[in-house]
């Protein structure tokens, strides 16, 4: 019993007696009059009620009628649970802990120096196509040649490079490990597209880098080797074009290019029904809590990051507010149905004209309505359509210096049919479009078509 | 009085407490996340490299090498980086110094794979300042809902008719608190524990959700002519809490709670949730009944006994932790429907050497299913005092149970899985039950939801029939045979 905080074990007794004397003691007019001032304040604390799904008038029902001393039973026990979620030293273990004796500690982690392959070849992206004029029979990211290592990029020139994530701790329903599989085995990414009228295969050297590998069992633990792996692609010149993955993603990806070009040399345009960015989490990371550990640790400015297609529940009044207050930019998904997708579009580039040139693209599936991707963790119904998409990621390619992108948490499993999957490649692929038409130097007429 | 828990919203580390206090075993009680590592025993570690033994021509081309090379190459962990063969190859061509140097850069390599104290973290750090940082497993103050009695409430609305709309485990009332157990005189309390971070496909977070959603679980069982619904006083315990990004925090809670319903007299059928569940479950029935009195019958196509793993639990390690942390010995685990690619032959050997009783599929697939069922049900009685029943779905085939993460083909089927589990709680002191691993996302139909519902009413059937004190194997004489003749011999 030496743990029992005091303030629970009088909240007991208080009940106790509070059951004893019944409904004699039944207070008149306003419940929370007898209470002492402390917790009179504790209970008409707008925070405090809307964290336990109360609100003023809710609280006068659920007092009605009850005495004093139930009354301050009440409020002794909701400040025991604020109080009990705190961490206490000694009670809580303030880590996970892990099995040191493991052996092959990093072999997950550890890439194979060259000298120990089986087979010696000269570095840089190997297609694995048996014909000339087939698509290959292993799938790979638009059918691109296989990078395994940086110098494979190096000598290859590569401009992108896919490169799979499957972490899988959506918050939401899962699945999000068997996305970059899955994407690959589905068609999309290859080809020219019709409206921007270049085939960005024949463009641009694009490879696929495999997948890297996460820790399957802790969202917390392992991002170092994704940040560092995301960094060396892209030191040398690679656009990573990564596959999550949850959205826990975004935080390796982004510090990866805050890494490589410098802290306040990143901006970042988040696509995405949510925002990512809950606060008090017990774990350092998490997919709820990507975009609030980047801007804590300094890695983003608020006014680096742009919101775009946020809605439904995710995307509550306060921490819209806590995101505009420090500098970022909402375009919600309300505003790309009022004012179209293209208005939108010139205001995200118009904004981005004031920040860093680099660009990091974060695109979440749940941005896209379901009815385009059921296979996301996290779906919200009344999203923005694939025909509003699409144009919006390939201006923003064409347009700005993309440095990155991420499409995050698509979860196949979701989805019985191939239309996820396609969706998910068509919206790569307009990426890839865009920066094609870039390198060409099509005009933006071109490919406003 | 109402439940202190749940009126104070003290923490569970706070009712662990208590509850330990009451038991008097407060050790076991203390939580395992942030606790220094249990040690491996040495015969438990197996894979261990085996030597390598070096041609004579190799040996004589490592003459002039240091000894320490030498020595490593012979200690047999270069077998992850190199094929012998290569390595012979590479020895037999190379000149002296390139030898060395390959040497080498493998001792560099196997510096970086391996445990390295100081520069690998053998933790997760949390954020401890977090405001917030126990709120996943706080509990909601009674004092916020009306006042009511202590008891199972029920949902329903009317006299007769199909129950209230809201779907509970089998169709029962549901209960809150340990108080609510004891008043009720419960005799089973089925509560989810949505879990799901096992390998493969997820989504048995929802497993809970969908056998609550589909029926099978409540009603008569024609085989006995047991409603258990009738016969037994079932609740609907809600949910576990559960840290969606962390096993190793999720199992204390879960630990605590199932003990919680234990020590209620109730029986605890866990409905998770991936397979990392069996190893709280099963602690918490020794915590309550002691170690070495709780025997497990195992129904799994995975014999989860990995170990040796960077985290140290996952839904291929339970079996391992139980018997590593003391809890039931391995000479009173039963493993039934094994079949998928582990154990290997070292791992079978272990096994052997601890007393394990393993029924694989080979077994099944040489004598029979009757055969079978009737060996491991023998031991099962044979053994403790105790029996929990830990039953992973994917020990069926993925035709009867496709929504399940990590499926292997040809298992049980129900008609060998549904007499197995009715005899299994009608013969033993059931100590608790497990379901996990119902996944019904990757089931776009109702049968894995369904399936694992009519498991779960054989197995309450079971208890019913113990209760009633009917003898093994019994089957309804009404049911079996509509007797207006004596064809099987003798009229019923």
């Amino acid at each position: 019993m030496a743990r029992t905080p005091l303030l629970a074990r009088c909240a007991a007794a208080a009940l106790a007696i509070a059951t004893l004397c019944g409904p004699a003691h039944a207070q008149a007019s306003d419940p929370l009059a007898t209470l002492s001032p402390e917790k009179k304040a504790f209970l008409s604390d707008p925070v405090v009620l809307t964290r336990f799904g109360l609100t003023a008038e809710k609280l006068q029902v659920a007092l009605a009628g009850r005495s004093a001393a139930d009354v301050d039973a009440y409020a002794t026990a909701l400040m025991a649970v604020v109080e009990d979620s705190k961490y206490k030293a000694g009670r809580d273990p303030s880590e996970i802990a892990l099995n040191p004796q493991a052996r092959g500690w990093n072999a997950g982690t550890t890439v194979r120096p060259k000298m120990f392959d089986k087979l010696k070849r000269d570095d840089g992206p190997f297609s694995l196509k048996r014909y000339q004029f087939q698509k290959g029979a292993i799938p790979t990211f638009a059918d691109a040649p296989v990078a395994i290592r940086k110098e494979d990029l190096v000598a290859g020139k590569v401009e992108v490079a896919f490169v799979g994530v499957p972490l899988d701790f959506s918050s939401g329903w899962r699945d999000a490990k068997h996305a970059p599989m899955a994407l690959r085995g589905m068609d999309g990414l290859v080809g020219a597209d019709a409206d921007g009228g270049i085939d960005p295969g024949l463009v641009l050297s694009i490879a696929d880098y495999g997948d890297l590998a996460p820790d399957y069992m802790a969202p917390d633990r392992g991002l170092d080797h994704i940040r560092a792996m995301i960094a060396e692609m892209a030191s040398v010149g690679t656009i990573p074009f990564i596959v999550g993955g949850d959205h826990t993603i975004m935080f390796p990806d982004v510090a990866a290019m805050v890494d490589t070009y410098g802290a306040g040399k990143v901006a970042l345009v988040q696509f995405d029904a949510h925002a990512d960015a809950d606060l008090n989490d017990a774990h350092m990371i998490s997919d709820t809590q990507t975009l609030t550990r980047l801007m804590e640790q300094n890695l983003l400015r608020g006014s680096d990051v742009t919101l775009v297609g946020l809605r439904g529940r995710g995307a509550d009044v306060a921490t819209q507010k806590r995101l505009t207050d420090s500098g970022v930019r909402i375009l919600s998904t309300a505003a790309v149905t009022e004012r179209g997708w293209q208005a939108v579009t010139n205001d995200i580039l118009s904004g981005l004209k004031k920040g860093p040139e680099n660009i990091f693209v974060s695109f979440d599936m749940s941005v896209l309505d379901p009815g385009d991707a059921p296979a996301s963790g996290r779906p919200v119904p009344g999203g923005i359509s694939m025909r509003e998409a699409i144009p919006m990621v390939r201006q923003l390619c064409a347009q700005t210096k993309v440095v990155g992108f991420d499409l995050l948490d698509a979860a196949p499993i979701l989805d019985p049919t191939y239309v996820s999957r396609m969706s998910a490649n068509y919206i790569l692929h307009a990426c890839l479009s865009g920066i094609a038409m870039r390198k060409t130097g099509m005009s933006v007429e071109t490919a406003k078509r | 009085m109402p439940s202190l828990s749940a009126v104070t919203g003290w923490s569970m580390a706070g009712i662990a407490a208590i509850g330990a206090a009451v038991a008097g075993d407060l050790p076991s009680q203390l939580p395992n996340a942030g606790t220094p590592a249990p040690q491996m025993p040495a015969e438990d570690d197996m894979g261990r490299p085996k030597p390598l033994e070096l041609p004579k021509d190799v040996e004589a081309k490592l003459a002039g090498i240091d000894k320490a090379k030498v020595d490593f190459l012979k200690s047999g962990v270069t077998g992850r980086y190199v094929e012998k063969d290569a390595l012979f190859a590479r020895i037999r061509t190379g000149k002296p110094e390139e030898i060395s140097a390959y040497i080498d850069a493998m001792q560099a390599l196997h510096a970086q794979v391996e445990f390295k104290a100081g520069r690998d973290v053998a933790a997760i750090p949390l954020d401890t300042r977090s405001p917030w940082f126990n709120a996943w497993k706080a509990r909601r103050p009674n004092s916020m809902d009306p006042k009511r009695d202590v008891g199972p409430i029920e949902l329903t609305r009317y006299v007769g008719g199909w129950g209230g709309g809201f779907a509970t485990f089998a169709g029962a009332p549901v209960a809150m608190t340990p108080e609510d157990l004891k008043a009720g005189k419960v005799d089973v309390a089925i509560v989810g524990a949505p879990l799901d971070m096992g390998s493969g496909w997820r989504n048995a977070i929802d497993g809970p959700r969908a056998m609550r959603m589909t029926g099978g679980a409540g009603g008569n069982d024609m085989y006995s002519m047991i409603n258990p619904n009738a016969a037994l006083k079932i609740v609907d315990y809600g949910d576990i809490a559960i840290d969606q990004n962390s096993t190793e925090r999720s199992v204390d809670h879960v630990r605590a709670m199932v003990a919680e319903i234990a020590r209620t007299g109730a029986i605890p059928i866990v409905i998770g949730g991936d397979h990392s569940l069996e190893y709280p479950n099963v602690a918490a029935a020794a915590d309550v009944h002691g170690k070495g009195n709780v025997g497990v019958i195992h129904f799994d196509s995975h014999y989860d006994i990995g170990r040796g793993r960077v985290h140290l639990l996952d839904h291929g390690q339970p079996v391992y932790r139980v018997i590593n942390e003391g809890h039931v010995r391995a000479s009173d685990y039963i493993q039934v429907g094994l079949r998928a690619r582990g154990p290997d032959l070292e791992t079978f050997g272990w096994m052997r050497n601890k007393g394990m009783r393993y029924h694989t599929m080979v077994e099944v697939e040489k004598w029979g299913w009757d055969k079978v069922m009737a060996r491991a049900l023998k031991e099962a009685r044979g053994s403790t005092k105790k029996l929990w029943i830990s039953f992973d779905v994917d020990v069926l085939d993925p035709a009867f149970m496709p929504g399940t993460g990590t499926p292997v083909p040809g298992g049980l089927t129900m008609r060998e899985a549904q007499p197995i589990m009715r005899n299994l709680c009608a013969e033993n002191d059931i100590a608790g039950i497990d379901i996990v691993e119902v996944a019904p996302y990757l089931d776009t139909s109702y049968k894995t939801a369904l399936n694992s519902n009519y498991l779960l009413n054989a197995c309450l059937a079971g208890i019913a029939m113990r209760k009633k004190g009917l003898k093994p194997g019994y089957l309804n004489p009404v049911s079996v045979d509509h007797g207006l003749d004596s064809y099987y011999g003798k009229k019923n």
